[in-house]
């Protein structure tokens, strides 16, 4: 194993840590933009230190299910920052790289959340949770075939390879990266659960998508869901930057890039929320369609260049 | 000014549905019902109704029948009579439970069956800063099929408390009904109390009430934009609103003393008193207002992603308006041109015309651009009203002095009734207060079914109704 490889590892690890400063960063960049101080971007950290010292509650009757919710959710996301390589590069976890299983362990930390909302039989999470599955049967297709249709100039599915195809200006030449990369931004809004498909500031219940199931959690296990729903946010932001950022010289040079991509990055998302209000609920399966529009008219504009 | 002709028919138990059957076919307009304490047995029962600044009272000694299928707009009332008081209400079937707590869920839920469907109980404690109320969504995915409303659950029964009291204290009991009406219910319990004792208001007194009810609807209008942007998640308009609200709430308190305007109006007269330097100073604040309001108004107007939202839901139609007696700026909203201040002789309205939209839709659109569009008009009025100074004044005699009052007054929510019956010695035997919010809650309960759940906060923004001036 080489030493960069070794470096790509401690990075990935190192995402856990730093990504409630990613969502703290858009949280700041989103209150200047309304005209407030806002927060510090290191808020999420106090946040998941007092989370962490609170004793919890859970509600009754609750079982197994509900206990073991945070866990899984956890451990899906840490094994999905594995999974995606940092700067081209990442040692083998033993979980591969592939896209297709990152799609799956996510798909995996959504439902033990969604059965959790199911377990604790209020109306609040399983409103929130219904609507997430709602939006998954749309949104999990179109991740699918985003990631299917970055994987065209690769022709393979691992990440790493992915990654490396997608390196140079070549690639853009093609439309089908241009639509995969859209595809991309529009499915990770709703991945990622933030607006304008759901407003993870919002204290109105009755609105609420990803924050619903959460309602009931409380200590370590919401400080747990928490750091997991800022990890997700990192993961794709990573993602995003490794399948359509720049990319360029060394391994260390990369690495600086991608971070100023996901700086990037956050700056996007704190812009469009602040600039879009949440979209009707009916609305979101419309939004998610037009991304795999743009996946099948990529894909056949990639078929009519290789025929 | 010449005061309201007031009119006071007497009648029997068993004539008072005939007798709102024909007031109804004359013309008049349901202002509110209420039940009142007398010797015999079981109370009084008291109806008031407006028509073109004139005013009827029908009193019957006692309850017999229902109005409500006359009247669907006395449900409430026929209700809330009944828990406070025992009357009893024939035809009124079922009469379920409004204020009466104690009451067990079906008793004031109605049923809904079938398949798939559920029920989505929020409230009476919200997770931000929302007063207590219960909301009982039936639901089937997300479509909602049926909102039962349970408030009260800040019913403090300032009316029953301000019984005895002399007008003074009472003023304060019919004030602090709520927070950010205060001065539509003190202008209205002020007015009432002119009325029954013949007093009529001098221009200056007129000049001054005007001035503080303009400033109450301002800053609540500007609450209300904020709260609606809030609704969509719309953070820029929600910033932007709530920052000319506050503003608009310092000058309240450089005017008064006090940013909800509290305690600063009187029974038969008016301490406030603004010098022509204070007076400029002021104008010159409120142009800045009006041009910075103007600018987010029509940013919001521009901010497609908020219009989108505001379309076809929470529509109201015009026919729904009327029979439920909807008032204010929903009313307004559904093509219903009332508003009680083109009628208000004893406040210095002049020749205001309501504001209806262009495309009155009644749907959540509506509502937001009665009030937008409301913005500087009322800016525009408080200019006007400040073109003098003001001095303290006296309201002085006008006509004969009775033993009920009656005044209309628009708040910022809709029209709002107070009545007063005063006893020997000038203290009050009974305090009605009928606010827009009373009036418009029932509306709103019947505008959600076949909207979608997350589109209530919206819904219920676009009304912006109060509950504790509800609950008493």
């Amino acid at each position: 194993m080489s030493a960069t490889t070794v470096a790509a590892g401690a990075l990935q690890v190192a995402g856990a840590l730093v990504a409630p400063l990613a969502a703290g960063t858009v949280q700041t960049l989103k209150a200047r933009l309304q005209g407030r101080p806002g927060p510090s971007p290191l808020q999420p950290y106090r946040e998941l230190r007092r989370l962490w010292r609170k004793s919890g509650v859970r509600p009754v009757p609750s079982t197994l299910v509900y206990r073991l919710a945070p866990a899984l959710v956890v451990a899906a996301v840490a094994v999905g920052l594995l999974i995606v390589p940092v700067a081209g590069r990442a040692p083998d976890w033993g979980v591969g790289h592939d896209a297709l299983v990152l799609v799956g362990v996510l798909a995996l930390g959504r439902f033990a959340i969604a059965l959790a909302a199911w377990d604790t039989a209020s109306g609040f999470a399983l409103m929130g949770a219904a609507r997430d599955l709602t939006f998954a049967v749309f949104a999990e297709a179109v991740l699918v075939l985003a990631l299917l249709v970055a994987a065209l100039p690769a022709g393979s599915t691992d990440l790493t390879a992915m990654s490396a195809a997608a390196a140079g200006t070549a690639v853009w030449d093609d439309p089908a990266h241009w639509c995969a990369a859209i595809a991309f931004a529009l499915v990770a809004i709703a991945e990622a659960g933030r607006q304008p498909v759901d407003n993870p500031d919002t204290h109105l219940e009755l609105t609420m998508v990803h924050e619903g199931p959460l309602l009931e959690y409380a200590g370590r296990e919401l400080a747990c869901l928490q750091w997991a729903a800022a990890a997700r946010l990192w993961l794709l932001l990573v993602l995003a930057a490794e399948l359509f950022g720049p990319k360029g010289g060394g391994f260390w040079a990369q690495a600086a890039i991608l971070a100023g991509t996901v700086a990037v990055l956050c700056a996007g998302v704190a812009l469009t929320e602040t600039a879009l209000a949440k979209m009707r609920v009916l609305r979101v399966p419309l939004f998610l369609g037009g991304g795999a529009a743009l996946c099948l008219a990529g894909m056949g504009s990639w078929l009519a260049g290789a025929a | 000014m010449t005061p309201e002709r007031f009119t006071r028919r007497d009648v029997a138990p068993a004539a008072w549905r005939g007798e709102v059957a024909a007031a109804l076919a004359d013309g008049w307009r349901f202002a509110g019902l209420w039940a009142e304490a007398a010797g015999g047995d079981g109370p009084a029962l008291r109806a008031a109704f407006h028509r073109h600044g004139e005013r009827l009272l029908l009193a019957a000694p006692a309850a017999r029948d229902t109005i409500v299928d006359l009247v669907p707009a006395a449900g409430w009332d026929e209700r809330e009579a009944h828990d406070l008081h025992g009357a009893a209400f024939a035809g009124h079937e079922p009469l379920r439970a409004l204020v009466d707590h104690d009451a067990p869920t079906p008793q004031w839920t109605v049923p809904v069956e079938g398949r798939d469907v559920f029920q989505v109980a929020v409230g009476p404690t919200h997770a931000g800063v929302i007063e207590s109320g219960h909301f009982r969504f039936h639901v089937v995915g997300e479509r909602v099929l049926h909102l039962d409303l349970r408030l009260f659950y800040k019913h403090r029964g300032l009316e029953r408390a301000a019984e005895g009291r002399p007008v003074t204290d009472a003023l304060r009991h019919a004030e602090r009904a709520c927070g950010a009406d205060a001065v539509a219910n003190a202008i209205a319990f002020a007015h009432a109390v002119e009325d029954a004792r013949g007093l009529v208001p001098t221009p200056d007194l007129a000049r001054a009430r005007t001035l503080l009810a303009e400033l109450e609807r301002l800053y609540n209008h500007l609450n209300d934009l904020s709260a609606i942007c809030a609704g969509v998640g719309f953070a820029p308009g929600t910033m932007a609103f709530a920052g000319l609200k506050e503003r608009a709430m310092r000058l309240n308190a450089t005017l008064t003393g006090h940013r909800f305007l509290h305690g600063s109006v009187r029974v038969g007269g008016s301490g406030l008193a603004i010098s022509a330097p204070a007076a400029s100073e002021l104008r010159s604040a409120l142009a800045e207002l009006r041009a910075e309001t103007r600018r987010a108004w029509r940013e919001l107007q521009f901010a497609g992603s908020v219009q989108d939202r505001f379309d076809g839901v929470g529509v109201l139609a015009l026919e729904d308006a009327r029979r439920l007696g909807a008032v204010g700026p929903a009313a307004r909203a559904a093509g219903l041109a009332i508003d009680a201040r083109t009628d208000a002789p004893r406040l210095a309205y002049r020749e205001l015309v309501p504001a209806v939209p262009e495309q009155p839709g009644g749907a959540v659109a509506a509502p937001v651009e009665v009030r937008g569009a409301g913005l500087p008009v009322g800016v525009d009025l408080l200019d006007e009203l400040l073109a003098a100074p003001l001095e303290p004044s006296v309201a002085e005699p006008g006509g004969a002095s009775r033993r009920d009052g009656l005044a209309l007054v628009e708040s910022p929510r809709g029209q709002t009734l107070c009545a007063v019956a005063l006893g020997d010695g000038g203290v009050v035997d009974r305090l009605h207060l009928r606010t827009g919010s009373y009036a418009n809650w029932p509306v709103l309960a019947h505008v959600v079914p076949g909207n979608l759940l997350p589109d209530f906060p919206l819904i219920n923004k676009s009304f912006e109704l109060c509950y504790a001036c509800a609950d008493r």
